[in-house]
Parts: structure tokens; sequence; C-alpha cells
């Protein structure tokens, strides 16, 4: 009993101190944000330097960006196409989504080929090497000249989640422990069975990593993808159109969005992961 | 013994494999005959093809001439009338014990209460009561290795297949794992080809002992088990037959290392 409660506030200690350290590493930034700004303004405690006033538009205090994010949500300024946030975010968050089901739904069968099948991965491979490499961003100009401003930006995010997806699930495909094979045949099973009961699931763990890798990139990308023209507009946007209007501000409010609407994302991910975990029995 | 079918007929068989561009003899001319509920160890120095007799029948390997037949059919390909049982246990990490069972069931399409009434009896049968909804990873070496028997079983297969089955279980786990195979094996009068590199295990298993040679594998010597079971390990007939099996043994773990240690 003793060892018990020993070791539950060993527990309880430890989480409270990675909680500490998070908090230290937050405030040691905001700090340093602050004193960067107060010394371009020669605020306190920087009352004797000279101040810098063209820098010191682009560094605005940090609790000045956190109001911005706030009234973002409540007026609709007119140079950042007259919308609230929220609508925004809808705009983007549909533009990620339909990005995202589109890249599962072709990069994990494409991946689940090229890891099972040396022919396949002869066929799909050099594309693969090719276009990989290509930062999604290099299309933009591309991209809105073919499929025009609905589905421009929309596959410029899809090509910063498919790879990833893509690149996990050839990983898993072809880890998949080959004596589970052989289990699975002699018990009767034939390829597409052995595709679906045991290629599969070995390789969702490998498709979660995928999803995470990719989501993150999805969103670096989705302010380029509607940097020249978003229909409805999107956080991008809002960045992009804050900046060009030089109110510095709303821009990095919309930064701010973007980076919790990623670590939302990403968290949901993460919940899902730990579900097909606990689902699949491997904790 | 007499008078039953034989069930796994083995003649002639070879398998050549090439590795860095070497042909290596595996099998030269392997000829074994199993018959109906007949319980048969292959021992023999690593490396001498008795596991790739045993991947052979069950399918899972193409041999390179002779014949491997089971109940009078060339063996093709892997099925169900061919339950295997592998050192690595090989269970689904992502389905439960109960699941894991009833695969070859599901790939059957067995409807699902069907599957269930099975399942339910084979958890019982193996003594795995309670660890239904377990996953193998909460499980012991050897509660794995009684899921992996029982998910072999779930099929009814006439032939069972046993690669080292207890290999990698500790001593005391790995003892009563073979008495418990031996209730399972006696209960379902399976016909079992077991391979080993115990002596001990396969004498206290088999009602006969094949003894292979070293590289390239083929029979050395059968040699029977003439003892009533359960088996005392430590009665003189025991000892007796295992210093026989034990004496052939030395003679090619001898020759296979200095095969090893020959430049060739």
């Amino acid at each position: 009993m003793r060892s018990l409660t020993k070791s539950l506030s060993k527990v309880f200690i430890s989480n409270w101190l990675r909680l500490t350290l998070s908090a230290v590493s937050l405030t040691v930034f905001l700090t340093l944000w602050w004193l960067f700004s107060a010394y371009l303004r020669a605020d306190w405690p920087f009352q004797g330097v000279t101040p810098s006033p063209s820098t010191a538009d682009y560094i605005p205090y940090w609790w000045d960006v956190l109001r911005a994010v706030g009234r973002s949500f409540v007026t609709r300024p007119q140079n950042t196409g007259g919308l609230l946030m929220s609508e925004h975010i809808l705009a983007s968050l549909k533009r990620i989504s339909i990005a995202f089901v589109l890249a599962l739904l072709s990069a994990v069968p494409l991946g689940l080929l090229m890891g099972r099948s040396r022919n396949a991965e002869a066929l799909g491979r050099p594309l693969v090497e090719l276009f990989r490499p290509i930062p999604p961003l290099a299309w933009v100009p591309i991209f809105l000249v073919i499929f025009k401003f609905f589905w421009g930006p929309i596959a410029i995010v899809f090509l910063g989640i498919f790879f990833p997806i893509l690149l996990n699930v050839i990983l898993g495909a072809r880890s998949v422990d080959p004596v589970l094979i052989d289990a699975a045949r002699t018990l009767g099973a034939r390829r597409g069975t052995i595709f679906g009961k045991v290629v599969f699931p070995f390789t969702t763990p490998y498709l979660m990593t995928g999803i995470t890798v990719g989501l993150g990139i999805g969103w670096m990308c989705i302010v380029a993808a509607e940097m020249l023209g978003a229909v409805g507009g999107g956080v991008g946007y809002y960045i992009f159109a804050a900046n060009n209007t030089s109110q510095y501000e709303l821009m990095y409010a919309g930064m701010v969005v973007i980076g919790m609407l990623s670590v939302l994302t990403t968290g949901i991910a993460g919940l899902i992961e730990r579900w097909l975990y606990r689902w699949m029995g491997k904790k | 013994m007499d008078g039953k079918e034989v069930v796994i007929n083995i003649t002639h068989l070879s398998k050549v494999f090439i590795r860095d561009r070497r042909r290596i003899i595996a099998l030269d001319d392997f000829g074994l005959e199993v018959r109906e509920g007949e319980f048969v160890c292959l021992l023999g120095p690593s490396g001498c093809g008795k596991t790739t007799v045993l991947r052979i029948v069950a399918g899972l390997e193409a041999k390179s001439g002779g014949s491997a037949k089971v109940e009078g059919k060339e063996v093709r390909d892997a099925g169900p009338d061919r339950g295997m049982v592998f050192q690595e246990f090989a269970l689904f990490p992502w389905r439960t014990v109960r699941k894991n069972i009833e695969f070859g069931l599901e790939v059957k399409h067995v409807p699902e209460t069907d599957r269930a009434d099975v399942s339910k009896k084979l958890i019982e049968f193996v003594g795995l009561k309670g660890f239904e909804d377990a996953h193998p990873r909460e499980l012991s070496g050897g509660m794995k290795q009684r899921v992996a028997i029982a998910r072999a079983l779930a099929n009814d297969p006439k032939v069972l297949l046993m690669d080292e089955p207890f290999g990698s279980l500790d001593a005391q786990t790995r003892n009563l794992m073979q008495k418990e195979l031996l209730r399972i094996w006696s209960a379902r009068r399976k016909t079992v080809l077991f391979v080993t590199h115990s002596v001990e295990e396969a004498v206290y298993l088999a009602d006969r002992i094949v003894v292979m040679t070293a590289r390239p594998g083929k029979v050395r010597e059968i040699i029977d088990v003439p003892l009533s079971r359960p088996r005392d390990r430590t009665s003189r007939e025991f000892i007796t037959i295992r210093s026989k099996v034990l004496g052939e043994l030395e003679e090619e773990f001898e020759k296979a290392r200095a095969g090893e240690l020959s430049p060739e």
C-alpha cells in the first residue's frame, strides 16, 4: 500500500514536472518576443535605445496579436475579404478535408499495391521519385491555370498530403511479417483475403503516421494554395491579404489560427490512432 | 499401425535453391510415409532441411523434384486441410484470442454463430478460458502457442504440421506444452509431422523419429519409439532410446560442422 501511494505520487509529480517544463518553454518564447518588440519601440526596459519604427511595424506585441485573434472572430475587416475568421477557417477546413479524402482514397490502394507487388513498384517508383521531391508550392501557378480557383488550391494541398501517406503505406505493406502471410495461407486464405485481413491491418499504424505527417504538410501548403486567389476566403488567404495591406497583427493572428488548426487535426488523428491501436490490440 | 491409410507420402523429394549465385542442395532424395494418426518427428542438425520438408508438405514452398502427396493428392498450394504451427507463433497481433482462432472459419465464410461455437469449444479445449478477448501481446509464450494450435485445429485439418513449436519456450513451459500437445493429439487423432532439434522432445513425443543427415538432407535412419504414453523421461527405456538417437545425430552434427568449416 505504501509503495502504491509512493509510486502514484511519483507519477503525479512527474506529470506536473512535464507540464511545468512545457509552460517554461512557452514563457521563455513569449518573453523573448516581448523583449524584441519593446527593443524595437524603445519601450521599457529599453528606454535609452534608438527606436526603429519601420521594423517595429512587423513585430507587434504578442498580446496585440492575441487580441487580433479574438477580434477576427467578431469583426469583418474590409481588406481580408470581409469575412469572419470562423468563415475563413471553414473554407480552409473544407479544402483540407476534400484534399485529405482524395489523398487517402488514392494513396492507400496504390501504396498497398506498390508495397506488395514488385511489378506495381517498378511501374510506380519512377513517377513517385520524380514528383515527390517537388515542393507542392512549385505547382501553384500551373494548378491555378489547369484546375482553376476551386480545385487548384485543393490539388496543391492534396499533393502535400498524398506523398507522406503513400510512402508510409508502401513501407508498411512491405514490412508485413512473412510468417503472418504463411500462417494465413495455411489457414486457407487466398491473395485477396490476405490483402484485406493481414496486409491492411498490419499497415494501419504506418498509415496513421502518414496521415499525421501529411496533415501537417497539408496545413503548410494551404497558405500558398490560397494565396493567389481562393473562392470563399481561407485562413491562408487571410494571412496573405493582411500582409498585403500591412495589417501585421492580423497576419500573425492568421498564423496563430493555422497553428492551432494543425494542432487540432493532428490531435484528432492521434485520437483515431490510439483508438485503432486499442482496437487492434497494440495499445 | 499397419493397415492404416498413408496420409503423407513423400518420395524422392529434392529441393535446390540458389544463394549468392551458388546452387545449394537442401534436400536430396528424401522419402517418408506417415500413416493416419501417427506422430512423427523430424530431427536433424540445423540446416539439414527438416523445415523445408515441412514447408513443402504445407504448400508454402515449391519442391525442385520428387513428390509430396497428402491423402493421395500432390501438394500444389497451401490449404486448410494441413494446419501449421510456427515457432514464432505467427498470431495476428491485432486480433483477440477468439478472433485469431476464428480466422480460418472467417476465410471459409462460416456463419458467425457457428464460428463462435467452434472457437468457444477450442478455447476450453486448449485451456484458455477467460482469455477469449485478450490480445496476443498480453499472453505468455506457452499461451500464445495454445492459441496457435487452437487456430490450426479450428479448420479440422487431417494433418498438423509443427515447426519447432516449442523452440522459443522456457524448459518448464516446454515440458508442459509437450504434455498438452499429446493430450490434444490423442483426443483429436490428428496425424502430426513435428520438426525439432531436441532429442529429448522427439523421444518424448514421437511414434517414430526420422533422423536426417546434414545437408543435403535425406533420411539417415528411422527409429521407432515403442514406449507407452505417458512416457517417463527418467526411465531406463527412455534413456536407452535417447542415447541411440543422440549417437546417430552426433555424427551428423560433426559432419555439419565440418561442412561449415571447410572452405568448399
